[in-house]
């Protein structure tokens, strides 16, 4: 056994990585059964107003005078910015709406969006719906272009199930158990550009576990004779600065567009971020190690 | 190798005149280029989309289809009221979406889009029409005018300027701009009243009096006597009177509308081969139109949908107040079905009958969702996002750079022209760019850097193995090319799925990210790969530092 030197053992230490992970998942799971997802608008349904008055700008407690008007007395009432605000509402209908626009004197209307309870419920099956299939193509794509490297050890679809099993049931969970308790603790809210930051993650992190799985079937093949936990661990090593470089990339624009971008996409970076980065970390330190975990315990 | 040195530079020159027609600025100047703009989404540019359900309970399930390209045809009429560019009607199964671009006033949009579409017919006004209350009007008008007259003959007596106050205040604008002058006439040019003042007096003199006749109330002043040939000169300040007329429109309502069709339909008669069109009226609407019919023999009958003409029939494309349906009644028709022939083009034929239609069995339409974005937020957020993706390119320039050297460069080099390559996708297309759809691209930038990361360590690989540079190239992309492929592939499935699945949000981004993809995978197998092809066997090739070689 010829491993090179300076070489990082990922599965020497996979106790620790597991543990951490098994940490975050269970924080996720427990924020999620407990706290649940402050979904926001277009999944529950309603509506939600930005304003901005270029004078006389009405305090909160005025705007709530003129809302409790309009009949809209349950509408939550931020300030945003200097001059605006926003006012979040159940679903108004057109009538209604015309009516408060007109209430609403001296103000300009920055953005309103309004969608009714079925929209959200479609939406929550839509993004259920396309988790679900994006995860089988994927799992039914891996399996098939490791053909291959199966034997009789390692199956083929050992490889598609550890990739996107890892991908859905620990880097989008722990993302999604993070929008969890922002979403209680700072009141953000899961919208549709967030799931669509969450499916991206998810291919993204597959991406990753692919490269580092196509190393293990390539090194399979190259030394016949290594031990499959020192080929792993081979793997890794040399598939390491690759995820790092590529992560790091990415990460700069992303970073960039959490800084400097506009307020509209913030959060739905911050998904990418996250998701990225704990994508990152589970191609290395997890995906591989659970390969060699269910190798061994399969006699 | 030559081959790749052709490639390189027909890349280059490509990239170079599709950078030109990306960001014409600095080259416009020197060449001509095609100006085409980026097409922004409402979210970018501002706008409202406004998405209704309609109500198809009372629809026949094989009817749906129809009625709802007529609800569309019928709404887009409406939108093009607006005057918005390029306003976007379109039908999703039982809903229908609409898109205003720029500044709507979305309270206005609401009221008009949601109304109940109103088809009515309408008849030649005529005399009898003028009401009292019509009359009253004109009277306190013509008083009005009157006085105003006598005041300005007043300031005419008591000195003022005849062809200054004619400029200032004449309702006869062709002699006002001349101070008032008429001209030369002879006698009997005029109307009697008029010819009667102007030649009872002589030259430099005004009329003792305001001359009333069909015009309105004339203060006159002859300028010049009878020449040889019996014209005069002279001029006049008219304060125009009011007539009934004026107040009555050419077409008036009926009581027949939409609401007395029972239906409408085209057919070609089978001796002729003429479109007709068939009209079916219920009981109560039969006999309405047997009335209309009866007093408008020879007479035209026009079909007005939201107050204006059912169809554009100057041909102008859009509807004004110049176009006219208006087919002529041949004599009067009982029994509740009428035929229209004469129309020629059939399809004006099909549009007049699907209007007719929506006209006469609305499918009630229900607001669903609704979504205004201001124009100043949207530009805003594209700035900030455009200055993000250069700030973030720029780290990923320095970082590539620092880390793979030359290939880095090269790297860098493929990405810009990635970059112009999607982008003149972009504008082709066109893709509509919305945030989300920025938000792929940039996401693919990062897979794109990918590819190029994927080889170089590879080729670092076979380098630091002993092979000359021309092997490690071939090796390192042939060994990174599954783990390019499968990384690829999987986004791309997820970008499928997102974008047959998704709402609008969701496909912007899963489009653009389509396309990136793609493009990427040239960007790396074909762009850097032909730049790093150019460094072998030459000199450069020996440096190690530049190949990070150990």
């Amino acid at each position: 056994m010829a491993l090179e030197k300076e070489i990082m053992n990922f599965i020497k230490h996979k106790r620790i990585y597991y543990a951490i992970s098994s940490i975050l998942i269970l924080a996720s799971l427990v924020s999620l059964a407990f706290l649940g997802v402050n979904f926001g608008i277009e999944f529950t349904g309603g509506s939600m107003m930005e304003i901005e008055y270029s004078e006389n700008v009405p305090s909160v407690s005025e705007l709530r005078g003129v809302l409790n008007n309009a009949g809209l007395s349950d509408a939550i009432i931020q300030s945003a910015g200097e001059n605006g605000f926003v006012l979040r509402m159940p679903d108004i209908s057109q009538e209604k709406y015309i009516e408060l626009r007109g209430l609403l004197v001296g103000s300009t209307e920055n953005y309103f969006e309004s969608i009714g309870p079925t929209i959200g419920d479609e939406l929550k099956d839509k993004s259920a719906i396309s988790i679900i299939i994006a995860s089988l193509a994927i799992i039914l794509y891996i399996a098939l272009t490791f053909r291959d490297a199966g034997d009789r050890k390692v199956k083929s679809w050992q490889y598609g199930m550890v990739a996107a099993g890892v991908g859905f049931f620990h880097d989008v969970l722990i993302v999604l158990g993070a929008f969890s308790i922002m979403g209680y603790l700072y009141g953000i809210q899961f919208t549709v550009p967030i799931a669509v930051a969450l499916l991206t993650v998810l291919g993204y992190s597959i991406n990753d576990t692919v490269v580092v799985f196509d190393r293990i079937r390539e090194n399979i093949a190259k030394n016949p004779r290594l031990l499959f936990p020192d080929i792993v661990n081979k793997s890794l090593n040399e598939t390491l600065e690759r995820s790092i470089n590529t992560s790091a990339t990415t990460l700069f624009v992303l970073i960039a567009i959490f800084i400097l971008g506009g307020e509209t996409i913030r959060w739905f970076v911050f998904a990418m971020i996250l998701g990225i980065s704990v994508g990152t970390y589970s191609s290395i330190f997890i995906a591989g190690p659970l390969l060699v975990t269910w190798f061994n315990n399969k006699k | 190798m030559n081959y790749y040195r052709i490639t390189v530079a027909f890349i280059f020159i490509i990239a170079l005149a599709l950078g030109a027609f990306v960001y014409p600025i600095p080259f416009g100047k020197f060449v001509d280029i095609p100006q085409v703009d980026f097409k922004l989404g409402l979210d970018l540019q501002g706008g409202t989309q406004l998405v209704y359900q309609a109500d198809l309970s009372d629809v026949d399930e094989i009817e749906y289809e129809d009625r709802m390209n007529g609800l569309r045809d019928l709404i887009e009429r409406r939108v093009n009221y607006f005057g918005v560019s390029e306003p976007l009607v379109q039908v999703k199964g039982d809903r229908l979406v609409v898109e205003l671009a720029g500044v709507v006033d979305p309270v206005e949009a609401i009221k008009m889009i949601g109304e109940t579409p109103f088809l009515e017919f309408r008849e030649l006004s005529g005399e009898e029409d003028i009401t009292p209350e019509i009359l009253s009007i004109v009277e306190e008008k013509n008083k009005v005018a009157l006085e105003k007259a006598e005041s300005v003959f007043q300031t005419i007596l008591d000195g003022a300027d005849f062809a200054e106050t004619a400029k200032e205040y004449s309702d006869d604008p062709a002699s006002a701009q001349d101070g008032g002058s008429l001209g030369s006439f002879k006698k009997g040019d005029m109307v009697t009243e008029f010819d009667e003042a102007v030649f009872s007096l002589s030259a430099g003199e005004i009329a003792d009096s305001i001359v009333e006749t069909d015009f309105g109330y004339h203060i006159i002043k002859k300028d010049e006597d009878e020449n040889e040939d019996g014209e005069i000169v002279a001029s006049h300040i008219l304060i125009r009177k009011t007539y009934p007329q004026e107040y009555l429109s050419e077409w008036k309502r009926t009581e027949l509308s939409g609401e007395h069709l029972k239906t409408a339909r085209y057919f070609f008669d089978q001796n002729t081969r003429d479109v007709i069109i068939e009209l079916e009226f219920t009981s109560e609407g039969g006999a309405i139109f047997e009335s209309i019919t009866e007093r408008n023999v020879n007479k035209p009958l026009a079909v007005f949908l939201d107050g204006k003409s059912i169809v554009d029939t100057t041909g102008d494309g859009e509807i004004t107040e110049d176009d006219l349906y208006a087919p002529i009644i041949q004599e009067k028709i009982s029994g509740g079905k009428a035929i229209i022939t004469g129309e020629s083009d059939i399809e004006s034929v099909r549009q007049i009958v699907t209007r007719l239609r929506s006209g006469a069995l609305p499918v009630p339409i229900d607001l669903l969702t609704y979504q205004n974005v201001g124009p100043t937020m949207g530009m805003e957020s594209l700035n900030k996002s455009l200055s993000a993706g250069f700030w973030g390119f720029l780290a990923i320039v320095l970082f590539m750079i620092a880390f793979y050297r030359l290939p880095g460069l090269l790297a860098v080099i493929s990405l810009v022209c990635y970059t112009i390559f999607v982008l003149v996708i972009f504008k082709l297309l066109p893709v509509t760019l919305t945030l989300s759809g920025i938000a792929g691209f940039i996401l693919s930038i990062g897979m794109a850097i990918d590819a190029n990361i994927l080889v170089f360590s590879r080729m670092k690989e076979e380098l630091d193995g002993g092979k000359n540079l021309k092997d490690s190239i071939d090796n390192g992309f042939e060994r990174a090319w599954p783990s390019i492929r499968d990384g690829n592939f999987t986004t791309l499935i997820v970008a499928f799925i997102l974008f047959f699945i998704g709402t609008s949000f969701v496909q912007g981004f899963a489009f653009t990210l389509i396309i990136g993809i793609l493009m990427s995978l040239f960007a790396a197998l074909v762009i850097t790969k032909s730049l790093l092809k150019i460094f072998e066997g030459t000199r450069l090739e020996k440096i190690n530092w530049l190949w990070k070689k150990k």
